[in-house]
């Protein structure tokens, strides 16, 4: 954080680098108040999942938990299903990034490498519903999931999960081939006897693993985030997803005394967020392609 | 060999572009229909399902709720959009020089990306409790305020679409979105050649200059695709206002993806809720059109 001096004549070194200070002491300024913002939620959630409920009511606020316990952490895991929710969310997730990682590699690697009639339409309608927002489309869903007999199982959330996943895992995947293999490679392949096909399985799936697990974690955060679909498709006694839970959970036991616990079930739903965050966040800024990830 | 290798490429195409038919392009005409049809599920068994024609844009246009959902939505994305746009530009002007801890203060700063909305509404519901905010126990101690904040129920003070409870979920909304906009301002500025400030220095170039003269008529393009995705999450937007205040107070949260669930789901009246979705179609396709084409361009390249 220096500033770059510029050669002129009006102002003395000194002058120079007592603006350089103070705009080195500006700048840290402004982050050190940027981190607060971003970072005191966690801490405010974090204390008070340690706190007693005698704590947590007291006024003013306990800053720090006085006597540090896990009450609140065992309360949410025994008083609410806590485990199986996050168990449920788990597998959706898990299940919706496998699924859509792979239905969408193929039309990705199509896309990205041949011209074919129709492939600009598609590419249209691939980016037109990974912009367009869930809730345009979320009532006749509903309506064709519970018509189909899968509201409340866990292949009605995941069908749903894929409306959204797949166009999304095309965009990104299609970009990335573009750059993660030279057409040169599978040109080769072909002289040599492969198919278009195991060109595709042989030469670049192995060399785009990095960009198909960086997609499959989007994806993966992506249906493991959601609050709005899984609230009515999925949304009856244990096979509610975690999100879901920690709603109801704050519904019915909002109540102050509580607050402990549920913070302590809102620690247990960031973990997997943050742990794959740091996973994907040296991939991040350099492999961003613009477009492709929605916020 | 041309159609052998079209036929592959449908193949490969088949199974993501039925299920993007299916569940992308099929739902939204659904519910494009849906909103020209009486849909009252406690009506159904007794009246069917028969069309009405404009009846359920004309119910919503009646309703005051409705056109405050509708300007509620839109100051939304202007404030929130405007707030993350700024604070990201300006932080990601730090991030992207070399600095010694540039790592650990980048990490920091993103770190509220993939927190689930749910998570973040629920921490901020709790930082938001008005006896017990410590936002409130601040504004005491510096003496700006003698009577607690109640952040989510206030409706005291109104100025248009705005008002304490908007203010609040606008924060949170700023909150959760702001390491996503400076990641992708930063991935913008990152593509700027070094060589042009150079140059602009070389010429006698300011900070400020720099700014305005290089960097910005530099990142524009990549601004106006951010500001496009943006604006339309936001018109899009469900989570945070359903889940902190589900609207309230007096309707100075709503939003219409919220007013449409909840008409949906409370009131049965799936007509009203399908023409609401339908209203956001209309304004995010529009907002969206030159995005898609760009993107198409750009892609088949």
């Amino acid at each position: 954080m220096t500033a770059r001096s510029a050669p002129s004549k009006y102002h003395s070194t000194q002058y120079y680098r007592g603006m350089a200070f103070l705009k080195n002491a500006l700048t840290a300024l402004f982050m050190g108040m940027v981190i607060i913002f971003t970072l005191f939620p966690f801490y405010w959630m974090l204390k008070s999942s340690f706190q007693t409920p005698l704590e947590i009511i007291a006024l003013p606020p306990i800053w720090l938990p006085l006597q540090p316990t896990l009450e609140g952490y065992i309360r949410a895991v025994t008083l609410y299903p806590i485990p199986r929710y996050l168990l449920n969310s788990l597998l959706v997730s898990t299940i919706t990034a496998l699924l859509a990682t792979s239905i969408a590699s193929t039309a990705a690697y199509v896309i990205a490498r041949f011209k074919f009639p129709g492939a600009t339409f598609f590419l249209g309608v691939l980016i037109f519903t990974q912009l367009i927002p869930g809730i345009t489309r979320f009532f006749p869903i509903y309506f064709l999931i519970k018509d189909v007999g899968l509201i409340n199982t866990y292949p009605g959330l995941i069908i749903a999960y894929l409306g959204f996943s797949v166009p999304f895992a095309a965009l990104m995947l299609q970009g990335y081939f573009r750059s993660s293999c030279p057409p040169e490679l599978e040109e080769a392949a072909l002289i040599d006897g492969c198919t278009d096909f195991t060109a595709f399985t042989k030469i670049m799936l192995p060399v785009s693993i990095p960009g198909i697990t960086a997609v499959a974690i989007f994806t993966f955060l992506g249906a493991w985030n959601d609050f709005l679909w899984a609230s009515q498709l999925l949304n009856q006694g244990q096979l509610k997803t975690l999100q879901v839970g920690l709603r109801d959970f704050l519904g019915e036991a909002g109540s102050l005394q509580r607050i402990n616990s549920f913070m302590a079930a809102c620690v247990i739903a960031t973990i997997p967020s943050l742990l794959l965050y740091t996973i994907l966040q040296r991939s991040m800024v350099s492999g961003l392609s613009a477009g492709s990830i929605k916020g | 060999m041309a159609r052998k290798r079209n036929l592959f490429c449908y193949l490969m195409l088949a199974p993501a572009m039925l299920l993007v038919l299916a569940l992308g392009l099929y739902p939204m005409l659904a519910s494009i229909r849906m909103s020209f049809i009486q849909y009252d599920l406690m009506l159904i068994p007794t009246q069917g399902t028969p069309f009405v024609g404009l009846a359920n844009y004309q119910t919503l246009l009646n309703r005051p709720e409705f056109l405050q959902a509708l300007i509620n939505t839109l100051s939304f994305v202007v404030v929130v959009v405007g707030g993350v746009v700024l604070l990201g530009l300006l932080i990601a002007q730090v991030l992207i020089r070399e600095f010694r801890g540039r790592g650990a203060v980048r990490t920091l700063v993103l770190i509220s990306w993939f927190i689930p909305p749910m998570v973040a509404a629920g921490i901020w519901n709790w930082i938001f409790q008005p006896e017990r905010s410590p936002i409130n126990l601040i504004l005491k101690f510096l003496g700006l305020i003698t009577r607690d904040i109640r952040f989510l129920t206030d409706s005291s003070w109104v100025l248009g679409p705005l008002s304490i409870p908007f203010l609040a979920i606008s924060l949170v909304r700023i909150w959760n979105g702001l390491p996503f906009t400076i990641t992708f301002i930063m991935a913008g500025l990152q593509s700027i050649p070094n060589e042009i400030y150079e140059a602009a220095e070389m010429d006698g170039a300011n900070g400020l200059q720099r700014f305005f003269y290089v960097t910005f008529p530099m990142i524009q393009p990549v601004l106006a695709i951010l500001v496009t995705l943006l604006a339309i999450g936001g018109i899009g937007h469900f989570e945070v206002n359903y889940i902190l205040t589900g609207g309230g107070p007096k309707g100075l949260t709503n939003i219409l993806a919220v007013m449409a669930y909840n008409e949906a789901y409370n009131q049965y009246r799936f007509d009203l809720a399908a023409a609401m979705a339908n209203i956001i179609l209309i304004m995010t396709s529009i907002i969206g059109a030159f995005y898609v084409r760009n993107q198409v361009k750009e892609r088949s390249l």
